[in-house]
């Protein structure tokens, strides 16, 4: 365990070299995030300049939602994506060869080899958008929902994990896997709003195929007492479900890639 | 010959290959109905290699060559058959297993293009758990070895493919691995990379006492590096043995060149050998092995004043390996 | 010109039949965007007993469906390519023909929106009728949107023109663009119909050009705009295509000269 967690402190020293010689680029992708979730929280302030109540949620549990769903979405983009593309590059290209040879847990070396370091400050603003949130929401927040929101939390990153994981397993059948993942990055743009807001359709969407809109509202519904420790437990309960089916069809597909299931 | 560090036996390989339409609509029903063809790649082989051997493996393109250096580091499941490298199984990728072996394939980069060589050493540092001594004084040598120190702190992208092909050779023995297959390793390498290269091949294997098994499509490599050949075609072992032997079995002939101080195109030539190939003043023929002492003899002797040079040698290796993939017949392995 | 047109889109057609998948997904995002918007409205203007700031639940629904059209109708990506091009060294043989590059870029423009039109449509009427939109359209709401459409599409495929060109000086122009989507994202009207922003935030949207992309359009085809509003919108378009079309000549002239002095 030592083991993995100081190769884990290596890859992310290697990434961190790599962006420093990019300075300017780091300014620039700042930049942008405090647009983007100055965009978001804007609206919602908009939004609760005409009401004070969006389907049952205040606004300072929209803003705790909306800085959930750019700590999913940046931590996300931070530790899992870039991996997760180079390794689709690596079975196209016949490179994933190389992290096979290596004696480590596969998955573990595919799911975080690379890291995009300058995705930090999207989980930081994450981070300040909810400090506001929980600052308005005051004494309201009691130590056990703290913990429930700590797991919904890491439930949702383990959820948009396992999906993630399973879309890119894909490709060692199918070429264009890009395609799926982009549909998927479609729709997590719909997890900055509470889930039980969106049409039949999207709301089933957001809470089964693509689990986002779960992943963003559970958490916040935690801290908001919306949801209590028997919701929170099912939750944990289908993220260890979805994390155990999603390596099990990435060992299908390793097993494919080498050929034992021929 | 001591206990053998690769052993093995029957190995056999059979590709399904999914005969895929292309379209939305076969896509999906091929993962239904799926239709599969057969392509054996590895029918069956045989052999043992003992530690410290550097053995040459040679054969035509789809031979089969990197079809069983992948399952021998590991990366193939065989259809059937053994193979025991090192002691373990190796498609069971155990991670001692996985630490004593290295693979090199000269057409795929394992460093990663963006940044410095040196600081994907320190990953691949601790994804191989190497000591902080240990790996200082493998870095040195191979840095001494590999003339690598200018090149370390480059991003990788920046480095020639020579320079690149360099440090990808020392990213792969970090870890002082036991055994190292190396596939192509001086692919699209210009002449004197691949000299360097080639002795520094030679130079590890002496130093480091490692197991190399080496597939190129360059004869000088194999001659260079190798004394033992394992020949393979169609997935079928051909010739197992010394390098030497190869060309005595499948070229029971010696080339003579001579050249003439008059106009060749006088004399008839044909009596002291097959006459190969001529021009003006040169001739090359192809004697029987054993008469070859004779018939220079007699060249010498009669030609006289007219011979101004003349050579006896084995016929070149490409030739000698071109026979034994046209004539496709299985040799006798001769003992190494 | 007319000839020479032809050719380019049948040639753009032909080419544009590989990427029907493209199609779909580009069609996912332009559509899942306002629907996300259109959502949270629909839940305030539920929350204040059915409307807010004269918006109805049927005429938010109205307002973000014919804002995915009008998307799909000015999006304009052609300048992303621009620096991509100067640096793989693409773009010298396309200034050695005797047609300004903008030529491809406007083919290529129209032939992608004429051949995901169709299925767009469909998705959006089914939208229309599940949400019982209401539209406050005119006849001359209709007519008038027709200038407003062409001048949008003008303006913002001059606006991206305008920053593809600092690629003859910048090396990360996709960056610039990004920011630009972003803030377009604010001021366009995309994140509320702007009646209902701050007045502060509206001098904003009026003195930037995104409105007059996203929001001039959708507005005067959606109704309830009066006719001088209108009229005073479409002129704002103009002035703004006038800025765009003045700044992109001088820009291009200079950044021109540049790439020659440089070479690529």
């Amino acid at each position: 365990m030592i083991r993995y967690l100081r190769m884990f402190r290596m890859f992310a020293l290697s990434e961190l070299q790599f962006e420093l010689e990019y300075r300017l680029n780091f300014i620039f992708v700042l930049l942008e995030m405090v647009l983007v979730v100055g965009t978001s929280v804007g609206a919602v302030l908009i939004m609760f300049a005409h009401t004070t109540n969006l389907n049952g949620w205040t606004l300072p549990q929209m803003l705790v939602l909306i800085g959930v769903f750019y700590l999913i979405q940046g931590g996300n983009a931070l530790l899992f994506e870039p991996s997760f593309q180079r390794l689709m590059e690596h079975v196209r290209l016949g490179t994933l060869d190389y992290h096979l040879l290596k004696p480590v847990n596969t998955q573990f070396i595919v799911s975080v080899r690379h890291m995009r370091v300058v995705r930090i400050p999207d989980v930081l603003l994450g981070f300040i958008v909810m400090g506001v949130g929980l600052a308005q929401l005051g004494a309201r927040v009691g130590p056990l929902d703290a913990l429930l929101f700590a797991l919904a939390l890491l439930c949702g990153l383990a959820l948009v994990y396992s999906l993630l994981l399973v879309l890119v397993t894909l490709s060692f059948w199918f070429v264009r896997v890009e395609n799926l993942l982009t549909i998927f990055w479609a729709f997590t743009d719909a997890g900055r709003f509470p889930v039980d807001l969106y049409p039949g359709w999207l709301r089933f969407t957001l809470s089964t195929v693509v689990p986002i809109g779960i992943a963003v509202t559970a958490p916040s519904q935690a801290i908001a007492s919306k949801i209590g420790p028997v919701e929170v437990a099912l939750l944990a309960a289908g993220t260890v479900v979805a994390f155990t089916v999603a390596s099990a069809f990435w060992r299908l597909g390793l097993r494919n890639y080498t050929g034992a299931s021929a | 010959m001591n206990d053998p560090v690769v052993r093995v036996r029957d190995l056999r390989k059979v590709y399904r290959v999914n005969e895929r339409q292309t379209g939305f609509g076969a896509t999906v029903t091929s993962l239904f109905r799926r239709k599969f063809k057969e392509v054996p790649a590895v029918g069956g082989i045989t052999f043992d290699i003992a530690p410290g051997e550097i053995v040459g493996f040679l054969g035509p393109n789809g031979a089969g060559k990197t079809t069983t250096l992948k399952m021998l580091s590991g990366l193939l499941y065989p259809t059937s058959g053994e193979a025991i490298v090192n002691g373990d199984i190796p498609w069971r990728r155990r991670d001692e297993f996985l630490k004593t072996i290295t693979l090199l394939m000269g057409n795929r980069s394992q460093l990663v293009w963006d940044i410095p060589a040196a600081d994907s050493f320190l990953v691949l540092k601790e994804i191989y758990t190497i000591p902080d001594a240990q790996y200082g004084a493998t870095l040195d040598e191979l840095t001494a070895l590999l003339e690598l120190e200018p090149l370390l702190h480059k991003p990788v992208r920046g480095l020639s493919l020579g320079e690149r092909m360099k440090v990808e050779f020392a990213a792969g023995l970090l870890h002082s691995p036991r055994i190292a297959f190396l596939d192509e390793p001086t692919l699209g390498l210009d002449v004197s990379m691949q000299a360097r290269i080639r002795a520094f091949v030679a130079e590890y294997n002496r130093r480091s006492g490692a197991t190399i098994l080496l597939t190129s499509h360059y004869m000088d490599d194999v001659v260079a590096l190798c004394r033992r050949v394992i020949v393979i075609h169609h997935g079928v072992l051909l010739y197992d043995g010394a390098l030497a032997d190869l060309a005595e079995r499948m070229a029971p002939y010696k080339r003579i060149s001579v050249t003439l101080t008059t106009a060749s195109s006088a004399r008839d030539l044909s009596s002291y050998g097959e006459v190969a190939s001529r021009d003006e003043y040169h001739a090359t023929l192809h004697v029987p092995r054993r008469e070859a002492p004779e018939r220079t003899a007699r060249l010498v002797r009669e030609l006289g004043d007219g011979l101004a040079d003349i050579s006896v040698e084995d016929p070149p290796i490409e030739e000698v390996i071109d026979k034994v993939f046209t004539s496709e017949r299985p040799l006798e392995a001769v003992p190494a | 010109m007319i000839r020479i047109y032809r050719q380019l889109f049948t040639a753009q057609f032909q080419a544009a039949a590989q990427y029907r998948i493209q199609f779909l997904l580009w069609m996912l995002f332009s559509v899942i965007r306002p629907t996300i918007f259109m959502a949270a409205w629909v839940a305030v203007a539920a929350a204040q007993g059915g409307s807010v700031g004269g918006y109805s639940v049927a005429d938010f629904a109205g307002y973000y469906i014919v804002m995915t059209l009008v998307g799909h109708l000015t999006a304009a990506w052609n300048s992303f390519e621009f620096e991509f091009e100067i640096r793989q060294g693409r773009l010298s043989p396309k200034l050695l023909r005797p047609l300004h590059p903008l030529h491809y870029a406007i083919v290529e423009n129209q032939v992608f929106k004429f051949s995901t039109l169709p299925p767009l449509a469909i998705v959006l009427a089914i939208l229309a009728l599940t949400f019982q939109v209401h539209f406050a359209t005119e006849w001359w709401h209709v007519v008038l949107f027709v200038p407003a459409i062409v001048l949008a599409w003008a303006l913002s495929f001059m606006l991206g023109w305008v920053v593809a060109t600092a690629a003859f000086w910048l090396q990360r122009v996709q960056t610039v663009n990004t920011l630009l989507q972003r803030t377009s994202f604010i001021f366009a009207g995309q994140i509320a119909p702007i009646a209902l922003m701050p007045a502060a935030l509206q001098a904003i949207c009026y003195a930037l050009p995104f409105y007059y992309i996203l929001g001039v359009p959708t507005e005067i085809l959606r109704g309830g705009v009066s006719f001088e509003r209108a009229v005073a919108l479409i002129v704002g378009q103009a002035i703004w295509l006038g800025v765009c079309w003045a700044a992109f000549l001088v820009a291009w002239r200079r950044g021109l000269r540049q790439f020659s002095a440089v070479g690529a």
